[in-house]
């Protein structure tokens, strides 16, 4: 079971589950000493990042430290709204390709 | 002697199995034909002498060895039934500071001179008393058991005996019950080792005959039925560097056979690469 599953409540887990996704968590915490201040400025750093390109859903984003295959890892999960994303090319020039991104709220 | 293996018994929280652990392992390596000393390293908390069955031996302990009132070999107290095996009491009346790291590894070069193993019960935490029970150490031993506070401890020690630069330490595993993994109640050996990113030596299960075993002031390992026990003698072959399997109702013979592959037999190696390239 992943952390994020284990975060957004997807899977109900046991007691065993539940201590090992803590612990990976903690752990890191315990070791590299992360404010939750400074983990809230990455996460909102990385948002501004990824919504140059994607309408990330900002309410249901989630940042997080824990230890996966023996590495202290920084995990980020950052649903994208639904959205149709079209490219637009412009004339080709020399050098540099350059279009427009265009972004619509899909309907379904 | 050169060759002579220091090995330190912590793990951070207290109540885990230090104690019995240390008094099962040094019984097991003298059972086996070494010469052991085991030092208990807890000042003012004396307790391996009881799980010995040793307490009403004691006349000097290790702080009056570390301050001079005595030679060291007029403090060490001969076991009851291995000829081999010497505890050295921790103070009773004395405070937790009345030691230093200084001393302390001083007296590990001592006991060098005479015996092979020397096992030092550390006490709970992680302040002097622990640094003085590690300082002298060649291999460290974290003993835990499969739940979340002492895995986490666990945990800080593991930095900790890293930064206090000494080679790996490994794992036991104590009072694991395989029941209550089976339920998914209690996390498996696999997830401990996946969290920790430790090497196993030993398992010991939850079990009743440990109890009865320091109430009678005989270490488990002399009481052919108990489990424990078998676990204890188990794991000192490991450190003798044989390969025992595991005992375990752990179902699924693949987990055995992944388990038994966590497990370094021997000595603790040094020039294992630093844990965060390891995987
Ligand atoms: N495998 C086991 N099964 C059942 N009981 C156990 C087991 N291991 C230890 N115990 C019991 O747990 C208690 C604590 O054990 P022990 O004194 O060895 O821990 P410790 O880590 O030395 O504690 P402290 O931190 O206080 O020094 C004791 O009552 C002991 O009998
Ligand atoms: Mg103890």
């Amino acid at each position: 079971m992943g952390v994020f599953e284990f975060m957004v409540g997807r899977k109900k887990p046991t007691p065993s589950e539940l201590a090992k996704e803590r612990l990976k968590v903690v752990l890191v915490h315990d070791r590299l000493k992360v404010s939750p201040e400074l983990l809230e400025l990455i996460k909102s750093e990385l948002l501004s990042v990824l919504s140059r390109r994607l309408d990330i859903d900002e309410q249901h984003m989630q940042i997080t430290m824990t230890r996966e295959g023996g590495l202290d890892t920084l995990m980020a999960n950052a649903p994208i709204k639904r959205q149709k994303v079209t490219f637009e090319w412009d004339p080709p020039s020399k050098d540099v390709i350059r279009g427009k991104v265009h972004v619509e709220e899909d309907q379904q | 002697m050169d060759s002579t293996r220091i090995i330190t018994i912590t793990s951070g929280k207290g109540g885990v199995g230090k104690t019995t652990t240390t008094a099962n392992l040094g019984t097991a390596l003298a059972m086996q034909g070494k010469k052991v000393a085991v030092l208990d390293a807890d000042i003012g908390l004396r307790n391996l002498d009881a799980v010995m069955g040793l307490e009403n031996r004691i006349v000097y302990d290790l702080v009056d060895v570390v301050e001079g009132q005595c030679r060291l070999k007029q403090a060490l107290i001969k076991d009851k039934r291995q000829p081999e095996l010497y505890l050295l009491p921790a103070a009773q009346t004395r405070d937790k500071n009345a030691v230093n790291s200084i001393q302390m590894e001083e007296l590990c070069q001592q006991l060098r001179q005479d015996f092979d193993f020397v096992i030092i019960d550390s006490p709970a935490g992680i302040e002097q008393g622990f640094r003085n029970a590690i300082v002298g150490a060649n291999e460290i031993i974290i003993v835990a058991n499969p739940e979340m506070a002492s895995v986490r401890d666990a945990d800080r020690i593991i930095g900790l005996v890293e930064a206090a630069g000494k080679p790996e330490p490994r794992l036991i595993l104590n009072r694991l019950r395989a029941d209550m993994v089976k339920r998914g109640d209690m996390m498996a050996i696999t997830d401990v080792l996946e969290v920790l990113n430790i090497d196993l030596v030993g398992i010991v299960p939850e079990d009743e005959s440990i109890i009865i075993a320091t109430n009678k002031g005989e270490p488990a390992v002399y009481d052919k039925r108990s489990r424990a026990g078998r676990a204890y003698l188990d794991t000192a072959q490991r450190l003798l560097g044989e390969e025992v399997p595991l005992d375990e109702v752990l179902d699924s013979p693949s987990l055995l056979e992944r388990l038994r592959r966590l497990i370094r037999f021997g000595p603790a190696l040094s020039e294992k690469p630093a844990r965060s390239q390891s995987s």
